[in-house]
């Protein structure tokens, strides 16, 4: 493999949700290339399909429902949908790791938020035990939580949101994965902790090297933080490009109209 | 930050105790009143039932009721029912005329151990069905929930009736009524009360199932399961530590709230099966008004139930950390 062949290669990627009668179509026709530590980022409205794709690349399906997917998406020359369970679960997290949307529920209540990072590090690394504690510390450390050594300790009751949300990216980046998917990472949080939650993200995306595959339904939070964007509508990708030359110069009218959406800080002057 | 750390020392465990105990005492005392009251409010008493033949001289029914004190106020005889027993002294057997603790003892071991196993057969019984039947919703998990509709609607003593009356009638070589003392025969004394738990054992399962199937539905539908599996977690683990750690608590707690009706439901039982226990003890001294032996008996089952409860707490905070002993 050559530098500059893509990491992830998808193609034709359509998912469609089967029911007991009818099967929903999500996404479809979904294509789309992520270079070697390269960040790319999807933007959409809410039910556009950005989370199913997301998933599939995964093959995870929402609890209880079942997913049937069709094209391919080739990692590092291997498609992903081709593989046996076994195979696939030792991409998940180790190659291929995500962040999800809400920090508040992604974290097991019952769980140390140390036991939570361990037991991916027991599952995907020979580590020894005091290895693993060692590395859950300097995880947890490394996405700027104080006094690490005495949190792994901790309940995540005892974080709030933007914390709960770093514990979750040292979980995600815990194995050294290839491509990071973070799924709306800062849509359930205050505005100042979204802002750090994103600097985080893209420091350690520098630091770690590896590519970052970024969902968000706003294109403020895209600005800065991707080379490229892909903009999602009606579970379809209708554009993609540098993201200066998107926002500059937007060809398909759904991203003018996205791009309008977001709020400008002007005094308004008369009657909207 | 460590200082901002809930303490989970010993003491807040000791603090919930004392607290119970307190609690206890006031429950116990109310339950010691009804009982007597009720009792006492039956028709017919001890004297009646003593003296056996449907016709009895006044006298001789007067004569006993004064031997034992029954020809005093209720109120009177609960006072001095209640000073004794607070000096330990519980009284003894209006029939046996033993004291009413050496009467009870091994009984109780024998119901305890009733109720022990039929309380695990509930739990693994009603939490394999339970999650079978979350897992297979909208397929096969219509069979389960026949099934656990019909083990509902059946009472137990129904159950135990037909049981007894098929093994008698088709396996006769399985001997029923074989009960073994526990330091007789271990095995066989746990073998002997493995049918007698089950149906007990098969209402509470019921309600443990539904339990499970709702915890592990709600729970399975969590964020954090959808986060483990993205982190490559073999199922077993995922299943384990994230879906059951946390659908199982509240269930535990439900199981422990059925010790009351699984020690209510041995009364019928024991008595169908022929075990000696605390609950075919109770129904005989029902029948025979023995009233030190049914206070004692009443005293002791809520205390178990009390005792169970507090056990459930403590587990429910151990389990959970966000759970603060109150």
């Amino acid at each position: 493999m050559t530098a500059d062949a893509p990491l992830l290669e998808v193609r034709d990627l359509a998912a469609r949700f089967v029911a007991r009668a009818e099967t929903v179509e999500a996404v479809r026709g979904i294509s789309f290339d992520i270079r070697p530590g390269e960040a790319v980022g999807f933007v959409g409205e809410s039910g556009c399909g950005k989370s199913v794709t997301a998933r599939a690349i995964l093959r995870l399906a929402p609890e209880g429902s079942t997913v049937a997917l069709s094209g391919s998406v080739r990692y590092r020359g291997q498609d992903l949908l081709a593989l046996s369970e076994r195979a696939i679960r030792a991409v998940r997290g180790r190659r291929i790791a995500m962040v999800f949307q809400d920090p508040m529920t992604s974290l097991n209540p019952v769980m140390t938020v140390g036991a939570q990072i361990e037991d991916m590090l027991r599952e995907h690394t020979d580590l020894s035990r005091t290895a693993i504690r060692e590395r859950a510390v300097e995880l947890l450390d490394q996405v700027g939580i104080e006094n690490a050594r005495a949190r792994v300790h901790d309940h995540p009751h005892q974080f709030s949101g933007g914390m709960r949300q770093r514990v979750l990216i040292a979980i995600a980046i815990s194995c050294n994965p290839d491509l990071l998917i973070a799924d709306e990472p800062t849509t359930a949080l205050d505005v100042i902790v979204q802002a750090q939650i994103l600097r985080l993200l893209l420091r350690l995306r520098e630091q770690m090297g590896m590519s970052l595959m970024l969902i968000t339904h706003d294109f403020g939070v895209v600005a800065g933080m991707v080379e490229r964007v892909n903009v999602m509508y009606r579970g379809r990708i209708v554009e993609t490009g540098e993201v200066d030359r998107v926002f500059a110069a937007p060809a398909h009218p759904y991203t003018r109209a996205l791009l309008d959406a977001v709020p400008r800080l002007a005094i308004a002057r008369g009657p909207a | 930050m460590a200082t901002a750390r809930t303490p989970r020392s010993g003491s807040p465990i000791l603090r919930l105790v004392a607290v119970r105990l307190v609690w206890t005492a006031a429950i116990l005392l109310g339950v010691s009143v009804v009982a007597f009251v009720l009792m006492r409010a039956l028709p017919g008493d001890f004297a009646i039932a003593a003296a056996g033949a449907q016709f009895v001289q006044a006298e001789v029914l007067e004569a006993i009721r004064r031997e034992f004190g029954l020809d005093q106020p209720v109120w009177v005889q609960y006072l001095r029912w209640l000073g004794e027993a607070l000096q330990g002294d519980l009284g003894r057997s209006f029939v046996t005329r033993r004291p009413v603790t050496s009467e009870i003892g091994p009984r109780f071991v024998v119901t305890a151990q009733l109720t022990l196993i039929a309380a695990l057969m509930a739990l693994a019984i009603g939490g394999t069905t339970g999650l079978l039947s979350a897992r297979l919703r909208g397929q096969t998990d219509w069979v389960v929930r026949l099934v656990n509709g019909l083990s509902l609607a059946v009472p137990n003593f129904v159950v135990a009736t037909l049981i007894v009356l098929m093994a008698g009638l088709y396996f006769p070589f399985l001997n029923l009524f074989n009960y073994t003392p526990f330091l007789a025969d271990p095995l066989a004394n746990i073998g002997s009360l493995l049918l007698p738990a089950l149906c007990l054992a098969l209402a509470v399962s019921v309600t443990v199932s539904e339990n499970t199937r709702a915890a592990v539905l709600e729970v399975s539908s969590q964020d954090f399961v959808m986060v483990a599996r993205a982190k490559g977690l073999r199922p077993r683990r995922v299943l384990g530590s994230y879906l059951l750690r946390n659908a199982l608590t509240p269930v535990i707690t439900v199981t422990g709230l059925q010790v009351a009706s699984l020690l209510g439901g041995s009364i019928l039982i024991e008595t169908i099966f022929a075990i000696p226990g605390m609950g075919q003890y109770l129904f005989d001294s029902i029948t025979s008004r023995d009233y030190p032996v049914i206070q004692a008996i009443v005293l002791l089952a809520a205390a178990v139930v009390v005792f169970v409860n507090l056990l459930v707490d403590i587990a429910y905070a151990r389990a959970d950390a966000r759970v603060r002993y109150e």
